[in-house]
């Protein structure tokens, strides 16, 4: 990784490698220059890569922490996770983690695009509104989701009242399998949206009246002007957007630790909490390793198909 | 189209209407958090709920501080929040200035082991970095908060693009009229890239304060609990007794998020500038 020290007779100036004086002054100014970027480079090597290793290294081993001892078992777990009981969860919380992407996915593009049209007034009235609908973007996760689980409740929860005045029976959102999962996605909506909105209008500011103009001469009418000229040319915000939403939906956690735990009957178990319940709930690290190194190669497909699709695939002209 | 006004058609002030509903509906829940925190108890569950609270009760806030311990909480996420910030920054800027200056082999290499922590989330990881932790006792300090987080390949990658957006006649002015490399950063570099700096930093600010699946792992004891966390367990421990102290929960979240709302509401302008720099990349 670093320079080979050149072993030229002259040395250079005495500084910070007084140790070696064969060093030329051109390879010593290399070697400071590396030192800069060692401390970044060693943290990320302890925390980030050394750990993927140990994860498949776990993955082979029946480590779990109630016991003192752990013996190689070869392929076991990744036998379990794919034909045993394990694989049951595996394509449950799959299933449900790709559902919940798909949801915070929409709300985001679709939610977020229909807002930003809506909201794209230039009166400091809408300005002020806007500025609201991006408020719950600041409100942290963990407060988003107990005022929701207030919201959602069952017996003395404002959307039930609200519900009830149209005559409808009062639900238990957090507690029922059918409505779980879209309550926890109710909760990102509300997070996700004006995110989406503003994204979108700082892109749709950038894009030239004249496009419109000529449109407009030619009798296009605006539903005409939004399909061929504004979401053509936001479709490399629209990437940005379906590449970093998909990517941070994957790892939701906090919401459905608050919200729901992963129940009811693991209807909301997504796949971090899978990870999560197996190894600090479980203590089954070899499980929960054997889950991260798939979750890990999930993450990696994506990332990878992503790049090479937004390649050849996007409009870059605004 | 000429019903309304004659400025404008119908359209507009359907729009106009939509658009004040989508902001009643979006602000409610806040509305919503802030209104049951200063209801009493009885008040907060009414089968029919107030809209408006009948009486102020602020002593919800005080008992959360106090009881809860949300004092305390608040001292563990300031710390942690200011340790990950501080050695973000230091091994974040060091890192960028190699990385767009300097001139060792293999540096393009390196970069791109950077970029490619981006990838690896704390979500696969945590298992072998909890054991790690734990096996240098860890648990429930400070630096176990802190150390996993101690570098951030987002706060590299767009460091050494802005440093190298900077022109390398100034790096070299700066070299030739003797400054040494952390002179040149910090009189060169540093106040050319101030506004990158301030929102990046502000991204990683408020990262740090909404913190919760690391902190959760490492730090379950009361000592070293943080505010996300301390709130999730207020509705834990109240909630095994019905749902009377919601309004001390929701005086919870408002502590919680009060000085996140204030310091973006005052810096909004940068914050979006942030936002739509990384959408235009």
């Amino acid at each position: 990784m670093t320079d080979s020290p050149a072993r030229t007779p002259q040395s250079g100036q005495t500084g910070i490698q007084e140790k070696k004086p064969l060093l030329t002054a051109r390879t010593k100014s290399k070697i400071v220059d590396f030192l800069f970027v060692v401390p970044a480079l060693a943290l990320l090597a302890l925390f980030t890569y050394y750990p993927v290793a140990k994860l498949v290294q776990i993955s082979f081993t029946d480590w779990n922490l109630l016991s003192p001892t752990w013996d190689w078992v070869g392929p076991k777990n990744w036998i379990w996770l794919f034909t045993g009981s394990g694989a049951k969860y595996l394509w449950n919380s799959l299933k449900i983690t790709f559902l919940y992407s798909l949801g915070e996915i929409f709300a985001t593009l679709v939610g977020g695009m229909i807002l930003a049209l809506i909201f794209s007034r230039m009166t400091r009235g809408f300005s002020a509104m806007r500025a609201i609908l991006f408020v719950p973007k600041y409100v942290a996760m963990s407060s988003c989701a107990v005022v929701f689980m207030w919201i959602l409740n069952t017996d003395y929860g404002v959307l039930n009242y609200f519900l009830s005045l149209a005559g409808a029976a009062p639900v238990d959102w957090l507690g029922q399998k059918s409505t779980a999962l879209i309550s926890v996605l109710m909760t990102t909506c509300w997070r996700v949206l004006g995110y989406g909105m503003m994204i979108y209008l700082s892109a749709m500011i950038g894009i030239s009246p004249q496009y419109y103009e000529a449109a407009a001469l030619d009798g296009a009418t605006r539903t005409q002007q939004f399909f061929s000229i504004t979401l053509p040319l936001l479709s490399p915000t629209t990437l940005f957007l379906l590449v970093t939403t998909f990517l941070s939906s994957m790892k939701v956690f906090q919401s459905v630790d608050i919200l729901t735990e992963g129940g009811p009957s693991r209807s909301t178990e997504v796949f971090v909490y899978l990870i999560y319940r197996y190894a600090m709930v479980d203590f089954r690290m070899d499980r929960a390793a054997t889950s991260a190194v798939m979750f890990f190669v999930i993450l990696l497909a994506i990332t990878v198909a992503t790049m090479k699709y937004s390649n050849n695939s996007v409009n870059y002209d605004s | 189209m000429t019903i309304g006004s004659r400025k404008h058609g119908v359209g507009y002030y359907v729009i106009t209407v939509v658009a004040v509903l989508i902001t009643i509906v979006m602000i409610f829940p806040l509305y919503w958090m802030v209104a049951t925190s200063v209801k009493s108890a009885a008040e907060s569950q009414l089968i029919i709920p107030t809209l408006f609270p009948r009486e102020f009760h602020f002593e919800n806030y005080l008992n959360v501080l106090t009881r809860a311990n949300f004092l305390k909480y608040y001292w563990n996420t300031i710390v942690m929040t200011a340790g990950v910030l501080i050695l973000q920054i230091g091994t974040g800027t060091l890192a960028a200035y190699g990385f767009a200056f300097g001139k060792f082999k293999g540096r393009d290499i390196m970069f791109y082991i950077v970029l490619g922590a981006l990838m690896i989330p704390l979500q696969v990881t945590f298992i072998p970095i909890f054991i790690m932790c734990s096996g240098w006792g860890l648990q429930d300090t400070f630096l176990g908060l802190i150390l996993p987080e101690a570098v951030s390949a987002y706060y590299i990658f767009m460091m050494r693009n802005s440093f190298m957006a900077v022109d390398q006649s100034y790096v070299d002015a700066g070299l030739i009229d003797g400054l040494s490399r952390f002179g040149t950063i910090q009189h060169v570099l540093v106040p050319m890239c101030k506004a990158t700096i301030f929102t990046v930093t502000l991204v990683t600010f408020s990262n740090g304060w909404n913190a919760y699946f690391w902190p959760k792992i490492i730090a379950k004891n009361e000592v070293r609990r943080v505010l996300t966390v301390g709130l999730a367990q207020l509705k834990q421990t109240f909630a095994g007794q019905a749902v009377s102290n919601y309004h001390e929960i929701m005086a919870g979240a408002v502590l919680a998020v009060l000085p996140l709302v204030i310091l973006f509401m005052i810096f909004q302008k940068y914050m979006m500038t942030g936002y739509s720099k990384a959408a235009m990349k």
